[in-house]
């Protein structure tokens, strides 16, 4: 079978999707975070596929940057998740009810 | 083409940020407060330069990724304003944030330098990365008070909301970039007859929009805003409240403008639902809080609305007129919620009720929160008023060919009775509110005072005499010929 552009964008979209699912489904903080990830990554990898089959190497750099931005937000996210796990003991979404109306 | 005297502001902006983190290493815990007046005059130093001598050339560089043209400069100018303000009020905050202070100002810098970026931004890769350098700081400084848990629930609520658009926002990049073979607005503006009808472009461009749609906290991506407004720092949601939303707007009329104006043209029934949608939402949930920072909270997504009345209409008055109204809601944000900074130390809670008795403790901050309010009411003769009246006469010119303009001019209409209820019902606390906790007076310090009189004169001064910055935010939509010829030039 002959691998074209397409099959990269079907998985892209697959991995979209499910990260998406993860993040609505799932109710722990770090898993959601994984999820956010996984969304990320899709679209490095549709941007990968468009670079080599449109034979342009702009969306390579635009992976590099993705990828700096989603280390950067790692690195915010999980000191926060650590830090509101040190005032309450849990990383589960149903306990963030400080805020209502 | 590299061309470095484009981006003075940005490489001074950082220069500011990263000199607060240095000069606190030397300089001894009670001299706090003078690092941040040395933050807020440098500043200011910086917005006196840009709207001056140091006002960049106009100009595109980076590989066309950056330019700089009036709507560029306009923006930068305010972006500029709103971080001295945020600095300034920061100083009477600093008892409630604790440690960390000098931090704080080096991320409002930070922020300030994404946003200067956002207002310069000309391609989606430059608009990706300053949309998540004003995003990623704003994780930090939501979450700011680490004992608090109120602030730490707002930052990761906005964490992982503005995560999933920005991985909506990503994907829609990829997708444009897949069919259009490029990112550069200039480049997907001459390609647009063919990309109209490629489902992929559509597609993307729609995520793109979700993306943006979050950080202006337009309907349906507004979920986070009251949360977050409540929960943050006093002076991080300012910022928030005005910087994020403005660079959320200036990459909007940007890419609806500049990159894909046909496109988006055939769209106006989705914006117009996204309009109307945003306005109701606001107005409505407004209505029974009661809690002042969370009521600003729904107040920014019905401005959200708004403010895209103006980008519905498609034309040169309409985004006239969005950048006359953000340029008010500057000023009115700001000083709404310096008073709010000012009074945190001797009010206790963030409560509207708790306001009661402020008349006689302080009639001039009184006033002050009362004058913003009455603006953001849209009352004659404040800056609110005119802004509004601007945005509404730029859909009624489009409603002729677009009937549902009119449904839409309803609901604008409808919130802003609305909004008279809610935002009246602070005034009345403020004056006429009963069982005032304490009758102490409360004290003004210098800063507090040169920011609200800079808001304050700026409300006025703009609602009596709006023509000065009309004719300013006018121009600054016109069709640049330099720049769009230089842009067709980089199209081929």
């Amino acid at each position: 079978m002959n691998v074209g552009l397409q099959h990269y964008l079907i998985v892209s979209g697959l991995l979209f999707s499910l990260g998406l699912l993860g993040v609505v489904v799932r109710r722990n903080l770090l898993v959601i975070f994984m999820g956010l990830e996984l969304m990320l990554n899709a679209a490095n990898l549709s941007l990968v596929a468009f670079s080599r089959y449109n034979a342009n190497l702009d969306g390579q750099v635009m992976v590099f940057f993705i990828i700096t931005v989603a280390a950067a937000e790692v690195a915010v996210g999980l000191a926060l998740i650590v830090a509101l796990y040190r005032k309450r003991q849990t990383a589960h979404v149903e306990d963030l009810t400080t805020l209502k109306l | 083409m590299n061309d470095y005297s484009l981006i003075t502001l940005e490489i001074l902006a950082v220069i500011v940020g990263l000199g607060a983190l240095m000069v606190d290493l030397w300089i001894p815990a009670s001299a706090r407060r003078a690092l941040g007046y040395g933050t807020a005059a440098a500043l200011g130093c910086l917005l006196a330069f840009a709207a001056g001598s140091l006002s960049p050339q106009a100009g595109l560089g980076f590989h066309n990724t950056f330019v700089v043209d009036d709507l560029a400069r306009y923006f930068k100018t305010f972006f500029l304003f709103g971080a001295f303000v945020v600095v300034l009020m920061t100083v009477d905050f600093a008892p409630k944030i604790g440690s960390g202070l000098s931090e704080f100002y080096a991320l409002v810098c930070f922020a300030l330098v994404g946003m200067l970026f956002a207002a310069s931004a000309n391609d989606l890769v430059m608009l990706f990365v300053s949309l998540e350098l004003i995003t990623v700081t704003f994780y930090v400084l939501n979450s700011f008070q680490r004992g608090r848990i109120a602030s730490l629930e707002a930052g990761i609520k906005y964490l992982i909301l503005g995560a999933v658009a920005s991985g909506f926002m990503v994907f829609g990049i990829a997708l444009v970039f897949g069919s259009a073979n490029s990112t550069n607005f200039g480049v997907i503006a001459s390609r647009q007859a063919e990309l109209a009808h490629s489902t992929v472009f559509l597609t993307g461009l729609l995520l793109v929009l979700v993306g943006l749609g979050f950080k202006i906290a337009a309907f349906p991506f507004q979920a986070w805003a009251p949360d977050v407004y409540q929960g943050s720092p006093a002076p991080a949601t300012a910022f928030l409240a005005v910087g994020s939303k403005a660079a959320g707007f200036v990459l909007l009329v940007r890419l609806v403008t500049q990159a894909v104006p046909q496109i988006a043209a055939e769209w106006n029934r989705l914006l117009v639902v996204m309009a109307a949608g945003t306005i109701a939402y606001g107005s409505l949930c407004a209505l029974p809080q009661r809690n002042l920072k969370r009521l600003m909270g729904y107040s920014s997504i019905a401005n959200a609305g708004y403010l895209l009345l103006g980008v519905v209409a498609m034309s040169t008055s309409g985004s006239t007129a969005v950048l006359y109204y953000l340029g008010g809601y500057f000023f009115t944000v700001l000083a709404a919620f310096t008073v709010i900074c000012a009074i945190a130390e001797h009010v206790e809670g963030d409560d509207i009720a708790n306001l009661a008795g402020l008349g006689q403790r302080s009639p001039f901050l009184a006033a002050a929160l009362s004058i913003a309010f009455v603006s953001l009411a849209g009352i004659p003769p404040m800056v609110g008023f005119f802004g509004k009246v601007l945005l509404l006469r730029a859909v009624f010119e489009g409603a002729a060919a677009h009937p549902s303009f009119y449904l839409l001019i309803a609901v604008a209409v409808v919130g802003v009775v609305l909004s008279l209820y809610y935002y009246f019902g602070v005034i009345r606390s403020i004056y006429w509110g009963a069982n005032p906790s304490s009758l102490a007076p409360i004290s003004t310090s210098l800063g507090t005072k040169v920011a609200l009189a800079a808001c304050i004169g700026g409300i006025v001064f703009l609602g009596v005499a709006p023509s000065s910055l009309l004719k300013i935010a006018d121009q600054a939509v016109q069709p640049k010929s330099a720049t769009a010829a230089a842009q067709h030039a980089a199209a081929h």
